[in-house]
């Protein structure tokens, strides 16, 4: 068996090395597909999701001849990544694992690269997102290709009953369910509105909350200072967190911090949901999984609840974003087997079955995946609360610390240094360049 | 958390209620949730086999080598109970990544036997220390009168030393089932199959879903893998106890 | 006694003596002298593990200061947390040792509980008590009218919080360990010293203390070893915040190391703990070995 695989792996790479890569033909290698994969995947929050894409995944080995087996791995206290920093150390475990946000930078030279794959990906469905690019992309390489769950933006999830009462606003016609938003309107929903309207939500006793502590969660943060152009790190890696910009997005903080419940600060990424959905809070910063629990355990709350557009900044509209990706080990038995799947996970049905099976929770990374996708203009209750989950208007998606390059820019993710240099001046009360300067000594220790 | 595992969902999540009562009526759905829905029988046979494993192979290893050093003291026997009880300070949180290859190469990765492997390193020292206590309080009259008998050194360790010093070993028993049943870091990282998982990493990577909890679940089953350590705890304090009075290690 | 001829015998016996230790020093060469080595290698490698750079990591973490803040919090950490498991420890030894031996049962059983729940687990029940929204705690000061407290979002609450966690497990280990000392003390003594006329307080300071000194000690340095390396209270609780000031040298060296990717730095960090711990360890222990020739 292992023999034939050997041989099977030259042919391929004679093949390629021959130029039949440019044939750009897509996974249809059925002849060459044999063997046994093993894949190490993530495991989904929504109960069921995980079953639909094994079965997509196991039924796809049926037809293509090879034994598919799944491990599906939680990343509940950190268990994916040590699992993925076992089997790098010990080079044996899965043939494809799954490379959450920043893990593809962390292992990129444990991987195999990837470019003959997402380039048929993209010649076929045409480009990713630009935020996933700058995750997987490292060094001129594609290190880990789309995986088809577990991707999702932080939209706004905000209760309409409460923002109609206080703060005056109507989200339901602010972000219609509909193609028929208003471009002027939209543009008047800012930072300063909303602390505005952050501050009636306060006074009425249901504030705003983001978590502003040591915890992935906080990457609203992030998505803050981008929309304020205040980097930490520039774009070829200079500290640049002394900057008028920073000192701009912290004045800021400090105002809104007033209109939020101090518990924030020992948030962690359960908090906020639990928060919303025990009725205390008026808006979060979360993906599709609180609605999705408020309509099992408090059905009235969520059918109360909208997502939308995050407000914008001076600098522009960014929606914080967390990209997975699946990854081919080095030390993989049966790459081209691998190859050939990565590639059939990023069909258009295999994306909507993910998505529809995870409720509307899980985005493509492939922009054209986007469009005419009826999970979120069907889900309910209330009718099209996850019509704007998927970005429809001026918004960007961002990872934490663009665009700073991506292996310091997981780093101050990792570190939470975002968090943290706000916290030191919303709840510490350090001045502004205290903070600063601490900031500076921790992006030194960052990029040594 | 008795009282969490026995509410619904619905009351959990709405914050007026009393935490600390039960208003909507009592419910087992958590505890059947975690019998039929989750592998959580798997988990606890797996934690059962380690542990007893791992109780066994360190109640050998230590009594074995506490034995020799307490006892037939040979060429850097000292140097070696101290290095034994250095050990002691090396953190697991340093040693796991360095295992990771020791384990990738044993092909024992995502196997439960892993666990049988690495937990003695750490409830091993700890014991063998404790034993050398108990031993070395044993009047040297006793192993001279046994040797007169024509005993030899395995007779006379398990019909002298171990009866004599069996509070000590309950002890260690006690600490050995502790630690393995308690083991957190080690299955975390090691094990990713659900059919080789064990009670403590498994009750909490199946219940807590990112940023959906099942607190009811996860409050019953923390109750459940409680429950055994309690029950050999009250079983086996009562002859640790007993053991101490009869005065058989006084002085 | 040291002339007698049967002891001189046993000391013959090197071998018999060494291949009883053998699976011990294997377990210990293989599976902990190994790694640990192999851990001081990787902590003079460079992130990528790719390049050699000695003590470069060391040098980089004194330069730290979130570095010193651990070390300082680590130490705060153990030394208060220690104590007051040494002193409730204590209490409750002595009380139960007072109950007469039938009501014993039912309290011993009690005060271990805490001790034999898996930390991971019985942390989550704690966490849910102090938990920012739900907080049950918070629920029982509102219906007193008393504000609530942010246990875990506030420097000093955190670290109160955590301690009061890490003592509500680690207290009993002391019990069982003090209990166990506390029967061995012969009754005679009391007596004698009853007869003299000393009272409870000097019985106290002259009979239990002196005989239980050497169990206290070393009861004391195991834990120390074991909350100084404590990750799972920390880790569920406050994952080391808020802002960095309840993180300890396990829990900063699991955020650098495996968080991070900078495996040689965690590595540094947690190979850091040995040295402090090496000291501590070998001044209790050389006060206890010579306490033990006098007696």
């Amino acid at each position: 068996m292992t023999k034939t695989s050997i041989n099977r792996r030259k042919f391929v790479k004679g093949i390629s090395a021959a130029g039949g890569y440019t044939i750009a033909a897509p996974y249809v290698k059925t002849a060459y597909s044999a063997g046994k994969l093993s894949l190490g995947i993530w495991s989904h929050w929504i109960p069921g999701a995980d079953n639909v894409l094994e079965n997509i995944l196991v039924s796809w080995g049926e037809k293509n001849g090879v034994e598919v087996k799944v491990d599906f791995i939680t990343s509940i206290g950190n268990k994916l990544l040590l699992t993925a920093q076992a089997e790098s150390r010990a080079k044996t475990g899965h043939d494809v694992f799954s490379m959450g946000v920043w893990m593809t930078s962390m292992f990129k030279n444990k991987l195999e690269p990837l470019d003959d794959v997402v380039e048929d990906i993209i010649a076929k469905h045409g480009p990713l997102l630009d935020s996933a690019k700058y995750y997987a992309h490292l060094d001129g390489h594609w290190r880990s290709a789309p995986a088809p769950t577990g991707s999702f933006f932080d939209s706004m999830v905000s209760r309409i009953d409460l923002f109609k009462e206080h703060a005056g606003i109507d989200l339901q016609t602010l972000f219609p369910a509909n193609n028929k938003r208003d471009a002027n309107r939209i543009n008047d929903w800012n930072w300063e509105s909303f602390l505005i309207a952050a501050e009636k939500l306060y006074n009425a006793g249901k504030p705003f909350g983001g978590t502003i502590a040591a915890t992935p969660d906080s990457r609203w943060l992030a998505a803050l200072f981008t929309s304020y152009g205040a980097e930490l790190v520039n774009k070829d890696g200079e500290i640049t967190v002394d900057s008028d910009e920073v000192r701009q997005v912290l004045e800021f903080m400090s105002k809104l911090t007033q209109f939020m419940p101090d518990s924030v600060y020992a948030w962690d990424d359960s908090s906020n949901n639990r928060w919303l959905i025990s009725g205390e809070g008026s808006a979060i910063f979360n993906p599709a999984s609180a609605w999705a629990v408020a309509k099992r355990d408090n059905p009235e709350i969520a059918k109360k609840l909208w997502h939308h557009d995050v407000p914008r900044g001076p600098k522009g509209r960014y929606r914080p974003d967390n990209s997975q990706f699946w990854g081919l080990w080095d030390f993989a038995e049966n790459k081209s087997a691998a190859k050939d799947l990565l590639r059939y996970i990023a069909e258009r049905h295999v994306v909507d079955a993910c998505v529809k099976a995870s409720k509307g929770y899980d985005i493509p990374l492939i922009i054209s995946h986007f469009n005419n996708n009826k999970t979120w203009v069907e889900a309910s209750p209330p009718d099209g609360v996850l019509y704007n989950y998927p970005m429809i208007g001026d918004e960007k998606p961002v990872a934490v610390a663009h665009p700073a390059p991506p292996e310091i820019a997981s780093q101050i993710s990792t570190n939470y240094v975002i968090a943290n240099l706000t916290a030191r001046v919303t709840a510490k009360g350090q001045s502004f360049k205290k903070a600063i300067s601490w900031a500076e000594n921790e992006l030194e220790g960052i990029m040594r | 958390m008795l009282i969490t595992a026995l509410k619904t969902n619905k009351e959990i999540a709405e914050m007026a209620t009393n935490p600390w009562l039960i208003k909507q009526g009592i419910t087992f759905e958590h505890f059947n949730y975690l019998f039929t829905k989750t592998p959580f029988l798997t988990f606890f046979k797996n934690t059962i086999i380690v542990t007893i494993s791992v109780v066994i192979i360190t109640m050998i290893i230590s009594v074995l080598a506490a034995y020799s050093l307490s006892r037939l003291k040979f060429w850097g026997s000292g140097v070696l109970a101290t290095g034994i009880f250095l050990t002691y300070l090396v953190p697991e949180t340093l040693l796991f990544i360095p295992l990771f290859k020791i384990v990738g190469w044993l092909g024992l990765l995502n196997s439960y036997w892993v666990l049988v492997l690495v937990y003695p390193t750490l409830s091993v020292p700890f014991c063998t220390w404790l034993m050398i206590g108990y031993f070395s309080s044993i009047p040297k009259e006793i192993d001279e009168a046994a040797l007169i008998d024509g005993a030899n050194h395995m007779q006379m360790l398990l019909k002298v030393f171990i009866p004599v010093a069996m509070p000590g070993l309950i002890a260690a028993t006690i600490f050995a089932f502790t630690v393995s049943w308690a083991g957190f870091l080690y299955p975390l990282a090691f094990i990713y199959s659900e059919s080789e998982m064990v009670l403590t990493v498994g009750t909490v990577t199946t219940l807590i879903k990112g940023d959906v909890f099942h607190w009811g679940g996860l409050m019953a089953g923390a109750l459940l893998a409680a429950a055994p350590p309690v029950i050999i705890y009250a079983f086996l304090m009562d002859y640790y106890i007993a053991g101490l009075t009869s005065g058989a290690t006084k002085g | 006694m040291k002339n007698n001829a049967l002891y001189i015998w046993l000391r013959q016996k090197p071998r018999i003596a060494f291949f009883m230790c053998l699976p011990l020093i294997l377990m210990v060469l293989c599976l902990i002298i190994y790694p640990f080595i192999y851990s001081i290698f990787l902590s003079m490698l460079n992130k990528a593990e790719t390049k050699f750079v000695g003590i470069g990591n060391y040098l980089f973490l004194f330069k730290r200061e979130t570095f010193w803040l651990v070390v300082q919090q680590s130490i705060f950490f153990a030394l208060v947390a220690v104590f007051f498991k040494a002193l409730i420890g204590f209490i409750a030894a002595h009380s139960i040792n007072a109950i007469p031996s039938k009501g014993q049962r039912k309290w011993r059983g009690m005060l271990l509980i805490p001790w034999v729940i898996p930390p991971a687990l019985s942390t989550l029940g704690w966490w849910w008590l102090f938990e920012p929204t739900y907080s049950a705690l918070n629920w029982f000061l509102k219906e007193i009218s008393l504000p609530a407290i942010p246990w875990l979002s506030e420097t000093f609450w955190a670290r109160f919080s955590i301690i009061l966690v890490n003592i509500w497990v680690g207290a009993p280990f002391f019990l069982i360990m003090y209990l166990a000392a506390l029967k061995s003390i012969p009754e005679d003594l009391y007596e004698a010293a009853s007869i003299d006329g000393a009272n409870y307080r000097q019985k106290l300071y002259y009979i239990t203390l002196p005989m239980m000194k050497n169990i206290i000690s070393i009861t004391i340095l195991f834990s120390i070893i074991v909350t100084f390396a404590n990750f799972d209270i920390v880790r569920v609780l406050t994952r080391g915040g808020p802002i960095d000031t309840t993180h300890l040298f396990a829990t900063y060296a699991f955020r650098v190391g495996i968080e991070s990717g900078d495996i040689p730095l965690g590595a540094s960090v947690s190979l850091f703990m040995f040295p402090i711990l090496a000291i501590l360890a070998f001044i209790i222990l050389r006060s206890v070995r010579k306490r033990a020739l006098e007696v």
